[in-house]
């Protein structure tokens, strides 16, 4: 037998012999890493630039990257760096926010609709899927379009729209737990229905919520900066990836660099947080692991 | 199976009630007076704005308002824009073709490279080929859109100068020129999700026993592959697929903005810029209706590629 036959089994990124939780879980460690200095940003964007992101400087326009300026200028001066720095905030704290709402009205429809099932079931899913009608970002825009732009409106709109899929996840869940020992241990207890729900029933549903809520973010941000790349989020001359990539737009022939950064910090961050939700999911669903 | 499509549809009724409901109440309460907004914020006087409130349905309490609004979208009416003056009908109509277009092109092209790619890359998994389809599949479900339309645009337009970097092309075969920029990027998306479920689906065919018997029997790879295999694949691949249609359909809202195509999702970011009301509920709710329509026609369509599915 010669030696080239026998190969060593392949490890690395992405290689992922039979999709190993392990294998998965480096994917997951690739996104945290990219995820670390995007926190960063989000938390302490001083820390990664000394310029201010709407300090203009109209001499200096549309500069190509410099030491001065690490990825260059925009049109009114402006350095691109720190404006893709400080334009994580919006973006990330709106998406963890999005999320937040949509957990803090979803998962106690999610309980009671699958803890209680019969009428309360029928008249909040009726009123969920109703919402599931609208494709999502259609309704976002249309929302924010009433009530006025700004980051505010579009995370609130996002937050209440991305409740149908919270909610349908935590009564699917929970309609098993439903049927579980434990529930009539508690009901035979005497426990009061709020306590079983909330005390007991919510915790053996954090695996679920971790899981959504992750995979939730990457599309928050991707429908927070494509409201703002609609000119419906952040407001100038506040800095957002969104609308950076926007106004990119009109010069992308004279310097792409503004545009182009812009894209690949909304790209890089929505691909970390698939991964990590992706390798959150292959931990802790029994179901994925096996595969 | 009719009487099945038939009372889907009629379930579908208090749905698209309730969708129609939603899109108008918005709308009416949006501040400021929309006389003022037809008139670009001018003063006028108080007969000029009768006639005006007359004439978009603005009169009454909001309800009867609502009513109308519906009877005569029922009609085939949707009111007339406020800021060009024309009917809505006619000017979703002068965009639709161009956007379903778009969305037809994209999804062929999905569909053309997704279900191949996830078939091979079932086929020989942890192949090169596997690990790229993987790579291509986390970037397009990341990759915003309009970004990677404006990547597009700089490679292949301005870079090498092979497809077009803005419009859409008067003749049919110009159009089709203009459009492959937009729809690859608009594709991309899709064809990440369906390639990742023809990969699964086609795992968990392969390894089940009538696999095991098709190869017991000596039948060609390739037969094995796409009679057999596929066709039990091909369920939640469908699914997932003709879902992405409602995915399409907001991303060509974003395609066609970035790039200049004169589309229905162009009419709606203008109509939202400019505060034209008739034109947004119109289009929320064109789309809306459209949408609810094809995650209907999904469901009856399981019916047709898996024949154990009968539908009382």
């Amino acid at each position: 037998m010669t030696a080239n036959v026998v190969r060593a089994p392949r490890t690395g990124f992405l290689s992922g012999a039979r999709r190993s939780p392990l294998a998965k879980n480096r994917a997951a460690i690739a996104g945290l890493v990219i995820l670390l200095p995007i926190i960063l940003a989000t938390v302490a964007p001083a820390l990664l630039t000394g310029i201010q992101p709407n300090a203009q400087d109209l001499s200096a326009s549309l500069q190509f990257p410099s030491g001065e300026h690490l990825l260059g200028t925009n049109k009114l001066g402006r350095d691109v760096w720190a404006r893709l720095v400080y334009g994580a905030q919006p973006t990330l704290l709106g998406a963890f926010v999005v999320v937040i709402i949509s957990g803090l009205i979803g998962i106690p429809l999610g309980l009671f609709a699958g803890y209680y099932g019969g009428r309360v079931e029928a008249v909040i899913m009726r009123v969920l899927d109703a919402l599931l009608a609208f494709p999502a970002l259609l309704l976002a825009i249309l929302v924010v379009a009433t009530f006025g732009r700004g980051l505010g409106t579009v995370v609130v709109a996002l937050g209440v729209i991305y409740v149908p899929a919270m909610a349908r996840l935590i009564r699917s869940v929970t309609l098993v737990q439903r049927s579980l020992a434990y529930v009539d241990a508690g009901r035979a207890l005497g426990f009061s229905d709020g306590r079983i729900l909330f005390r007991h029933i919510l915790p053996n549903l954090v695996a679920a919520v971790v899981v959504q809520s992750t995979i939730d973010l990457a599309y928050a941000i991707l429908d927070i900066a494509a409201l703002s790349f609609l000119g419906l989020g952040q407001q100038p001359p506040d800095p957002d990836w969104g609308s950076m990539l926007s106004d990119g737009r009109a010069y992308l022939l004279q310097n792409a660099w503004p545009a182009i950064s812009a894209g690949f910090a909304i790209m890089l961050a929505v691909v970390s947080f698939n991964l990590v939700g992706d390798g959150l999911r292959s931990q802790l669903d029994p179901r994925e692991r096996e595969r | 199976m009719v009487a099945y499509t038939l009372r889907r549809l009629i379930a579908l009724v208090p749905v698209l009630l309730f969708v129609s409901f939603v899109t108008f109440g918005l709308v009416r309460l949006a501040p400021g007076d929309p006389v003022l907004i037809v008139l670009g914020g001018k003063k006028v006087d108080p007969a000029t704005a009768e006639v005006l409130r007359q004439q978009f349905g603005l009169i009454g309490d909001p309800f009867s308002q609502y009513v109308a609004w519906l009877g005569r979208a029922l009609q085939g009416d949707l009111g007339e824009s406020y800021r060009l003056r024309q009917d809505v009908v006619s000017l979703i109509s002068e965009r639709l073709p161009l956007t379903l277009q778009l969305i037809g092109l994209s999804m062929l092209i999905a569909v053309a490279v997704a279900i191949p790619l996830g078939v091979i890359q079932a086929h020989r998994r942890n192949s090169v080929i596997d690990y790229a389809g993987s790579l291509l599949a986390l970037i397009g479900l990341s990759s915003p859109v309009y970004f990677t339309a404006i990547i597009g645009v700089l490679v292949f337009a301005v870079g090498l100068g092979w497809l077009p970097a803005f419009g859409s092309g008067d003749d049919p075969l110009s159009r089709i020129h203009h459009l492959i920029l937009p729809a690859v990027a608009l594709a991309l998306g899709t064809i990440a999700l369906t390639s990742r479920m023809t990969r699964s689906a086609m795992l968990e065919a392969l390894s089940s026993d009538y696999i095991e018997a098709a190869r017991a029997k000596g039948l060609p790879e390739q037969t094995i592959l796409v009679k057999h295999a596929l066709r039990n694949a091909l369920i939640p691949v469908v699914t997932v697929t003709s879902l992405q249609v409602g995915f399409l359909l907001v991303g060509s809202v974003l395609v066609e903005t970035t790039l200049g195509l004169g589309g229905l999702g162009s009419l709606i970011t203008d109509a939202i810029q400019n505060r034209d009301y008739p034109v947004i509920q119109a289009t929320v709710l064109l789309l809306t209706v459209a949408f609810s329509l094809l995650n209907l026609a999904t469901d009856l369509f399981y019916g047709v590629i898996d024949p154990r599915i009968r539908y009382r």
